[in-house]
């Protein structure tokens, strides 16, 4: 009942018009972010954030969250009708989305995707309510030594997941946290890396450096990889008179696809380091292993879209929960959304809740109503996110700079962190290059700060001896999970890449 | 290139590591660990990683070299045309912002790209080049009361 009173005084806080306003902004623009080739969540988050700095935490984080997860519904769009993914979540969505879209069937695939997203996401929310206070509960014991550890586990986990590119991924990760400790070292004072700089003493702050490798760096890469060259040539164009709506049996067949896939993409996505991508192609392939006619996947089967929209919104609701109540970031994305928590003072963790309920259970509220607004997106405006990928990449790249440019600029006032914003931006692109992990990057600057501070308090606790990892039973089941983790994630990896590999075989 | 990416990384780590254990203190004067602490393990990784990175990646040239296949981690083609021009424009883009501000520079910087990238379409570039400004302006200066990039040369009367 507790729950309930806190949704509902969440709901109070989320339901004014000023914060619906920008719910609805926020649903929107993740849309179009989605539906951009080349920019996900975490571009559009960091770009935006910037934009967010003059409005009440609430309505902001709010709208924050409407981008993260609204880009989920919008990335399957092009997955439909052009056979692109608008980000690497809805990669699964093309199997059999495209397929549909050739068959005729790109109306009820449009409203079938928005539907199986509504329910992953509606689902998702719903086990956010019920676990992160319970979640709460349990990391309310933790101390320095469990929060260093928790850190280490979403670096490892993220880093197992990048496969055989390891090496550069941990180079990526170090990196990170070089730059996380230039600034004033908090516990003595001394300067460290900041050559006499005055604008280096507060830290190199996390937004430049986030626009410029997800911003600027994606779009060099889209450049460098002729994105802006490609035409829209392969657009299915569809029309509402033509079966539009799904049938009775599109929903009666993919009902309890949706209950699994919401289910698999949760728990997938509560996993530091897994996601959205693995969960949607884990989902496709235990679709098709229980599917009676598993031929038929690759060919235009509802179940084959369902089953990873469905998972990639409900690992997206997912993600929040090790965010909201360890203040762990498991993603590039979610990494921003802790950014922009920390810039307005607010520290995720166990006492996150109770210190900010009206903060906290608004975002869950918003949450709900959120995926109201993106179900009735999806269906009614989708002839306005078919213009905007008609829109030419030539055009958009450059408005896209100067997005970047000026947002970071606002931020600070500061020419010094658009030039910061810049370097981070040409970095980004040979990294992305060489196949480094700006995500990793972007993780370990802003947990460096938080593992580092939870490392030397843990020392100095223990006197210097690293034992104590060992005799606290918390850290004893943080480092099981952790191994645990490590062994399986790859696993998984390897069943979403095999159902990838076997649908391009196939089709 | 990848090899020349990873020698910058190199020589970027082996600076940092150099001031961690030059210019910072390993403990503090009372017993506990100093601000040299954390970077001197990360840098240390740093180096070695990045090291290691270095062998693996002259490794995979001798074997192409070889005639054996690529490697996992070799960098996809594209164009190195189109990558320079648009870092061009950005970078004369962010020196026009200094100089003339958020709004004359975005007009003329868009006038350039569109023109370079969107060859043919004057009509479609003008207004792009226009109305887009105008509401980035709009939405920053006047709903946001965020802070536009103020100029050096201020040529516009508002």
């Amino acid at each position: 009942m507790e729950i309930f009173s806190d949704l509902v005084m969440g709901l109070s806080y989320a339901v004014t018009p000023i914060n619906l306003a920008y719910l609805l902004i926020g649903a929107m623009v993740g849309m179009i972010v989605g539906v951009i080739p080349g920019f996900g969540p975490s571009a559009g988050l960091a770009i935006l954030l910037p934009l967010t700095f003059g409005m009440d935490p609430i309505g902001a984080i709010m709208m924050l969250a409407a981008i993260y997860y609204g880009s989920m519904y919008g990335g399957t769009i092009t997955s439909i009708l052009l056979n692109t993914p608008g980000e690497s979540a809805t990669v699964a969505s093309t199997f059999d989305g495209y397929p549909l879209a050739k068959k005729g069937r790109a109306g009820p695939a449009l409203v079938m995707q928005a539907v199986a997203s509504f329910v992953g996401g509606t689902v998702g929310v719903i086990l956010i309510t019920i676990l992160a206070p319970m979640f709460s509960q349990v990391s309310r014991s933790f101390g320095p030594p469990e929060y260093f550890l928790l850190a280490m586990m979403g670096m490892l986990t993220l880093l197992v997941m990048i496969g055989s590119n390891w090496k550069l991924g941990v180079i990526s990760a170090l990196i990170g946290f070089a730059l996380g400790t230039v600034g004033v070292d908090l516990e003595t004072g001394q300067s460290r890396y900041t050559f006499g700089s005055a604008e280096l003493i507060g830290g190199i702050y996390f937004i430049p450096i986030a626009i410029g490798l997800f911003g600027l760096g994606e779009l060099f890469y889209a450049f460098y990889s002729q994105i802006h060259k490609s035409a829209s040539g392969s657009l299915v164009e569809y029309g509402r008179e033509q079966r539009f709506w799904p049938t009775a049996q599109d929903f009666l067949s993919t009902r309890w696809t949706m209950v699994r896939g919401s289910i698999l993409g949760f728990v997938v996505g509560v996993i530091p380091g897994a996601g959205a991508t693995i969960a949607s192609l884990m989902a496709y392939s235990t679709e098709r292993s229980l599917s009676k006619t598993p031929e038929n996947f690759g060919q235009g089967e509802m179940a084959g879209l369902v089953a990873p929209e469905t998972a990639n919104n409900a690992a997206s609701s997912g993600a929040m929960i090790p965010l909201l109540t360890l203040g762990i970031p498991g993603s590039a994305s979610t990494a921003v959304l802790l950014a922009a928590f920390l810039l307005w003072g607010l520290r995720p963790g166990p006492l996150f809740m109770e210190q900010n309920p009206e903060l906290a259970w608004g975002m869950i509220a918003s949450m709900y109503l959120g995926n109201i607004i993106l179900l009735a997106i999806n269906i009614f405006a989708i002839p306005l996110f078919v213009q905007i990928i008609k829109v030419p990449y030539r055009i958009l790249g450059p408005c896209v700079v100067v997005i970047c440019l000026l947002g970071t600029f606002t931020v600070h006032a500061s020419f010094v962190e658009t030039w910061l914003m810049f370097a981070a931006g040409v970095v980004g692109f040979f990294m992305r290059l060489y196949g480094f992990s700006p995500a990793a990057l972007v993780l370990a600057l802003v947990l460096g700060p938080l593992a580092e501070e939870a490392l030397r308090q843990t020392l100095t606790i223990s006197r210097g001896s690293f034992g104590i990892f060992l005799d606290r039973p918390a850290s004893l089941w943080i480092i099981g999970v952790t191994i645990a983790l490590v062994v399986l994630l790859p696993l998984m990896g390897r069943i979403g890449a095999g159902a990838g590999r076997a649908e391009k075989a196939g089709g | 290139m990848r090899i020349v990416f990873l020698v910058a990384l190199l020589g970027g780590a082996i600076f940092y590591t150099y001031i961690a254990f030059s210019d910072l203190n390993f403990m503090t004067r009372t017993g506990r660990l100093g601000p040299g602490f954390f970077p001197r393990l990360v840098g240390a990784a740093m180096v070695v990683m990045t090291f290691w990175a270095i062998l693996d990646a002259l490794r995979d040239r001798r074997m192409v070299a070889a005639g054996g296949a690529p490697g996992p981690d070799d960098a996809p083609e594209g164009v190195w045309r189109d990558f320079l021009l648009l870092l061009g424009l950005a970078f004369g883009y962010a020196i026009l912002v200094r100089l003339f501000g958020g709004f004359v520079s975005t007009v003329v910087y868009l006038i350039a790209a569109l023109s370079l990238l969107n060859p043919g379409r004057h009509l479609q570039n003008a207004l792009v080049a226009v109305i887009f400004p105008t509401g980035v302006y709009v939405l920053f200066d006047r709903v946001l009361n965020a802070n536009m990039p103020p100029a050096l040369f201020d040529i516009l009367p508002f």
